[in-house]
């Protein structure tokens, strides 16, 4: 519980004819977790089995193939029969080839489409000007616009002031006019100018050179052309939905399986070679060794070699924690911030005794205790992922309804229809505030005072008891000194004030000879991390006092009485849920920083490298 | 000038004390949630990292109101 997973160092070495039986073996175990080699001059870096090439070039293709076709490769596949590579790779390929006929064939369409759309868009523009279409040639001496000008009548007016020669045809809207108008093209910019006063748009005809006759002659062709062509493309894509469908198991089993043996087949890169064996050397839990070994010898008929090495200074020992199933929910924590090391104490137990009770302390309310374990419990149904996170939440909430009992709160109400909850200290800020403060300070004295010991604990296994004694013990004198001289000067105990000097004076010398300089330039730390604690009470005191200003604002509205009592019904809902928001949210995060900030620099090192057997995803 | 009296200077010094230790520590917070958030910009992951810095002044405030909570004491409630 306190420890990391006992490892062994192994080494395994065998030819490479059994290469693959053993990378099999040790793929199924999941337990051994591989050093990669390094090349050095005898031990050469193997390499990829033969198929890995094979089976990376067709997974390639059935990813890409299932990016086209939109599957989640996440989704789970009904069983079904796996084939053979080659015969896995015939399919893939016919299916890919398919596919990128479909694909091209409806890209051809959709271009086609598009034209004629496009022209179709233009005749049905200029449909009602009935003009025919040889009219726009592209002439030597004659220029033409066809567009929407606005004051049309106007227009109409002006344009014999321009050039005395022009063609008009038009079709009016309203004030405004849709037209085509013919002049010399000597005239041309001048009747550009004046098409421009008259907020001239033209349209885009140019599609239209080359075709003849009237207008409404070619839409109904064109319309026909392209219901046609959306007709293939509703054919096109029904065939490829209908390949997603007959395939899209296969190809999901098929591509889970390859990954699989991709892995395997490149799991080499990770070896030691010589031209004809080879090492792999990695760590293993001690308690998984004898299995282990015994299966590989039976696997290969024992031409496999397979030993524990002792393990040197400087090994970097992969971090397998191990704690009883409750617990395991809070080694959430130590992902959150670093691994211990391998010989490191695992602080994951203390976090699972402690965080629960300082979160209670905080949000510590009977009914927010009862309102969160009860949406915990639910969304931890709902996403059965995160179950660990919500775990964690859950024994914060049992805390919340342990300190509410304490607290004799209930959503902040200390009475409940004139029945007066039971409590052992108030939190209440017109009342008892000295004692609450004395309180979170004993807890954070105490809090402080385990991690010490665990970080005395740490070094006597590290550096033996000399090195572990200068180290922490300073720190206890230190606050024994303290306390000597408060409980002196403040007359509760007799005894000369000298006592705590003295004892303060040694602190400081064993914490000079322990830590150096550094150890005296933290003395202020351990108080400042110790009325740290204080915020058990503060953050409390906040939410106590929005709950009571919530409570007092909605029995204004109850003594009102009449429709009011809807509003005050209103106003403890949604007082009430936002003040849990806050409170969780702040609860969590100064439990979360008490263990992180305040108990774990007094021993945590951390930064160990985690156990990442081959196999397991 | 209004007179305020012995209550009301101590009510006003508290305030002073948690006043300021609260605005010490927001303007503490809001250089390291500057920096927090431009590192997570670069790596997701820092994100719980990132909170827990942020939240760390904030025990100035707390400090604060221990202060202001004893000098309420002297007023004798």
């Amino acid at each position: 519980m306190f420890k990391a997973t006992e490892m062994s160092k192994i080494v395994i070495l065998g030819p490479k004819t059994e290469m693959e039986k053993a990378i099999k073996t040790l793929y199924e175990l999941k337990v051994c977790h591989v050093i990669e080699h390094k090349k050095i001059e005898d031990l050469d870096i193997c390499s990829p089995m033969e198929k890995a090439n094979d089976i990376a070039r067709i997974l390639v293709k059935i990813r890409s193939i299932c990016s086209y076709l939109g599957i989640d490769m996440k989704l789970a596949a009904k069983k079904g029969e796996m084939l053979g590579i080659k015969e896995l790779e015939r399919h893939v390929f016919r299916l890919d080839s398919e596919l990128e006929a479909c694909l091209n064939e409806l890209k051809c369409i959709s271009s086609e489409i598009n034209e004629k759309s496009g022209l179709l868009k233009s005749l049905e523009e200029i449909k009602s000007l009935d003009i025919s279409l040889d009219s726009f040639y592209s002439f030597e001496t004659l220029k033409y616009f066809v567009g929407y000008v606005k004051g049309f009548e106007n227009f109409k007016k002006s344009i014999p002031s321009v050039t005395p020669k022009f063609g008009l045809q038009h079709k009016q809207f309203g004030k405004g006019a849709l037209i085509a108008l013919f002049v010399d093209k000597a005239f041309s910019d001048k009747a550009a100018k004046l098409l421009e006063g008259f907020e001239f748009r033209s349209i885009d005809i140019s599609r239209l050179t080359g075709i003849k006759g009237k207008p409404s002659a070619h839409i109904g062709r064109l319309a026909k052309q392209i219901s046609i062509l959306e007709n293939k493309k509703k054919e096109i894509n029904k065939k490829i939905s209908d390949i997603r469908k007959q395939n899209q198991d296969l190809l999901i089993l098929h591509e889970r399986f390859l990954s699989e043996e991709l892995e395997k087949a490149e799991a080499p890169l990770k070896f030691g070679s010589t031209e004809s064996s080879f090492v792999i050397s990695g760590w293993l839990p001690k308690k998984d060794f004898n299995k282990t070994a015994e299966l590989l010898n039976s696997k290969t008929k024992n031409k496999i070699f397979i030993k524990q090495m002792p393990i040197e200074k400087g090994d970097k020992v992969p971090v397998k924690l191990k704690n009883p199933k409750v617990i395991r929910s809070f080694e959430f924590f130590m992902d959150l911030y670093s691994l211990p090391s391998y010989k490191e104490i695992d602080p994951t137990f203390f976090i699972f005794l402690t965080f629960p009770l300082l979160f209670g302390f905080m949000l510590g309310d009977m009914g927010y205790g009862l309102t969160t374990l009860i949406v915990f419990w639910l969304l931890k149904k709902k996403f059965p992922k995160a179950k660990g996170f919500f775990n964690i939440l859950i024994f914060a909430s049992l805390a919340t309804v342990f300190f509410g009992a304490l607290f004799g709160e209930f959503f902040g109400a200390e009475e409940l229809f004139g029945w007066h909850l039971p409590r052992l200290i108030s939190r209440n800020p017109e009342h008892e505030l000295i004692p609450l403060m004395a309180f979170a300070a004993i807890v954070g004295v105490i809090h402080v005072n385990v991690g010490l010991i665990i970080g005395f604990i740490n070094e006597l296994k590290a550096h033996g008891f000399k090195r572990a004694f200068m180290e922490k013990f300073g720190w206890f004198f230190l606050e024994a000194g303290a306390a000597l001289l408060a409980l002196s000067y403040a007359k509760i105990i007799s005894i000369s004030p000298f006592a705590g000097y003295a004892l303060a004076a040694i602190a400081v010398i064993v914490l000079f000879l322990g830590e150096g300089t550094k150890g005296l330039v933290e003395i202020p730390s351990i108080f400042g991390n110790i009325l740290s604690y204080l915020r058990l009470m503060a953050i409390g005191l906040s939410s106590v006092g929005l709950a009571i200003v919530v409570n007092d604002l909605a029995k204004g509205f109850f003594h009102s009485g009449g429709f009011l009592i809807l509003a005050g019904i209103l106003v403890l809902v949604a007082g009430h849920a936002i003040n849990i928001g806050v409170g969780l949210l702040g609860s969590f995060l100064h439990a979360l920083r008490l263990h992180y900030v305040e108990f774990f620099t007094k021993f945590y090192k951390g930064g160990g490298m985690p156990f990442k057997p081959f196999g397991a995803k | 000038m209004v007179d305020v009296g012995n209550v009301g200077i101590v009510a006003i010094s508290a305030a002073f004390a948690l006043g300021c230790s609260a605005f010490a520590a927001a303007w503490a917070e809001k250089a390291i949630g500057t920096a927090a958030i431009g590192a997570m910009a670069e790596k997701e992951e820092l994100f719980g990292k990132g909170l827990i810095l942020t939240v760390i002044p904030e025990t100035i405030v707390i400090f604060g109101l221990v202060i202001a909570i004893l000098i309420l004491g002297l007023a004798g409630g």
